[in-house]
């Protein structure tokens, strides 16, 4: 178990995490979302001891992990694929990782033919691609055999076949009973792999819940109206206590009532309609409009000047 | 997918220490080929050197002032491998902590072993044990070589109280042995000079955190510095130089009869090698205080 409690951090005067608090069950695979920038790295680097927070505490199993007698056999993290000797071979690496936890050097056999890398444990890792590398970083968080796993953005760089092995690789990690936080900035990939989910949007904390209710909660039916006198429909829908938005001249959003009770007031007030549509918003929708305020870089495109 | 769990077996005393991070250091230093490289380096520079040095200062014995002759010196000739393996176990020093930093590996290194002090003890007494090792072997191998060549020249072993009258007098090259006043000291002091300078590079690589930088300032140190003290009023370089990483180093492998050549310029032996202790332990202080304090 993971417990974050008021945890903050600030580069000049940018802040990075700013007064987060949650906790990360056993069991269940807990997704950590967010855009890019918005901390999700910086948190877990405070929970790994390897920053210092501002203000708040970050433990792992009730302790801060700084005082973790065996870190290894305790936590397992990938922070960052390519953080790697280039000239160092897999089998090295993890060896030197293992001593440091008085780890038994079988278990560095073990782990490499488990990440399918056995093939390649003597070769330099500087030699490695991105997805073979992300294979070893998973292999060192595995080289303790330790209850809980932090991975940042593990698929990243994966081919299809690989993302499939992450995802059956942590729910089964799950299914053993050990806490997997597993960070994300794709909310279709933290649908498809976590149950439990913690949002974040520029180092706050924006919703802490279950993958279901997320969705659930954050998905409100709209429907979009086609009629060609539009302005007059608005009208008569407000009155109905829905929200209207302007798509065009021609067409409308409309938010807090369904499709149906739009096409009777459309007849009761014989306003003809070309096109009555429910939508379905996506998770990656949800998740851009939840945290549309809190995303620190935008592009500008067409806008004057270069694209910043 | 099956045998995530694995076959760990429980340990519920002790704690990861520094015996531990010390084999993992060992293991990242060894299992690197640039470290080799530079052992090769040293190896080859020293045997070189002084092979190169002490053949072109015999044959010129012969066309020596009397002064020149009472400066020569069999064992500092042998030792001139030293100028050359100063920079290589600065890069390896520096390399040792900056190669860490600049692939991201300390942050896996330092989820390993949180405690920061041992990550850096561990690295420093791993470089340290290992440059003892070449250093003192290439520092013995190269005095034996220098001196056979010195033979060779039809040089004359000077007798263990010879003075420095008995050498200039002489018609032989001098060639001393290791029992010779000073001359155990200075070859021991020679390998010890390699092995603090690494300490201090690695220091250096606390410090600064880049490759390029922290190698930057460690050439700075040993090459730039002097020569600006050269161009300051000679009432000031002349309390400063015999300070200078560089001459502390010449200073330790000056064999004690031929320190009156260096009069004023150089401390004495033992002096150089304590300051140069201090300078390594005020910059792997400066170094261990950052690397505590920052974020990594």
């Amino acid at each position: 178990m993971i417990s974050v409690t008021g945890l903050s951090k600030s580069y000049g005067k940018t802040k990075a995490v700013d007064d987060l608090s949650f906790d990360v069950e056993t069991g269940v695979i807990t997704g950590f979302l967010g855009p890019n920038g918005s901390g999700k790295s910086t948190t877990m680097r405070m929970i790994m001891g390897l920053d210092r927070p501002n203000k708040g505490t970050a433990t792992i199993n009730g302790q801060p992990f700084h005082d973790l007698r065996w870190p290894l056999r305790e936590v397992g993290v990938l922070l960052e694929a390519k953080a790697i000797h280039p000239g160092r071979s897999a089998r090295n690496h993890l060896t030197s990782l293992a001593q440091t936890n008085a780890i038994p050097k079988h278990r560095v056999e073990e782990v490499l033919d488990l990440v399918g890398l056995s093939q390649v444990a003597s070769r330099k890792a500087g030699k490695f691609s991105l997805g073979m590398s992300q294979r070893l970083g998973i292999a060192s968080a595995l080289l303790g055999d330790p209850g809980v796993l932090l991975f940042d953005e593990p698929i990243n760089g994966l081919d299809p076949e690989g993302i499939r092995w992450v995802r059956e690789l942590l729910q089964s990690l799950a299914k053993e009973g050990r806490t997997i936080f597993v960070s994300s900035h794709l909310m279709s990939e933290m649908a498809l792999t976590a149950s439990d989910l913690i949002v974040i949007g520029r180092g706050r904390l924006i919703a802490d819940t279950t993958v279901t209710d997320f969705i659930a909660s954050n998905t409100e039916a709209t429907v979009l109206v086609r009629s060609p006198q539009i302005a007059e429909l608005s009208g008569v829908l407000t009155g109905l206590g829905a929200t209207v938005s302007g798509q065009s001249d021609q067409s409308i959003l409309v938010t807090k009532v369904d499709a149906s009770q739009v096409g009777d007031a459309a007849l009761q007030a014989g306003i003809a309609i070309h096109e009555l549509s429910p939508q379905h918003a996506s998770l990656e929708e949800v998740f851009m409009e939840l945290t549309s305020d809190s995303v620190d870089y935008h592009g500008h495109i067409g806008e004057e000047g270069s694209p910043s | 997918m099956t045998a995530t769990a694995g076959t760990v077996a429980p340990t519920h005393h002790g704690k990861a220490g520094f015996r531990h991070a010390f084999a993992a250091e060992w293991t990242k230093l060894r299992s690197v080929r640039s470290t080799w490289i530079c052992i090769a380096i040293i190896v080859v520079a020293s045997l070189g050197l002084s092979a190169l040095v002490t053949n072109l200062e015999a044959g010129r014995w012969t066309t020596l002032s009397l002064g020149e002759r009472a400066r020569f010196d069999p064992v500092r000739f042998s030792q001139s491998g030293v100028f050359i393996s100063q920079f290589v176990v600065g890069v390896l020093g520096a390399m040792v902590v900056t190669a860490e930093y600049s692939t991201g590996l300390i942050r896996t290194t330092l989820t390993a072993v949180p405690h920061r002090f041992n990550v850096l003890i561990a690295k420093k007494a791993v470089l340290a044990m290992l440059l003892l090792v070449v250093g003192e072997i290439s520092a013995f191998a190269s005095f034996f070589l220098g001196q056979a060549i010195l033979l060779g020249h039809g040089g004359k072993a000077l007798s263990t109280n010879a003075s420095i009258i008995s050498q200039v007098t002489a018609h032989n090259i001098p060639v001393v042995s290791i029992t010779s006043p000073g001359v155990l000291r200075a070859v021991v002091l020679s390998g010890l000079y390699l092995v603090i300078l690494s300490v201090l590079a690695l220091g250096i690589g606390f410090i600064v955190r880049s490759t390029a930088g922290a190698i930057s300032l460690f050439v700075g140190v040993l090459l730039v510095i002097p020569l600006i003290i050269n161009i300051l009023p000679s009432s000031i370089s002349n309390s400063i130089e015999p300070y200078l990483p560089s001459n502390l180093g010449l200073a330790m492998v000056v064999t004690t009869t031929r320190q009156t050549d260096f009069a004023g310029t150089l401390l004495g032996p033992w002096w150089a090698f304590l300051t140069l202790v201090i300078y390594a332990i005020v910059v792997v202080g400066i170094g261990a205080w950052l690397f505590q304090k920052r974020d990594a």
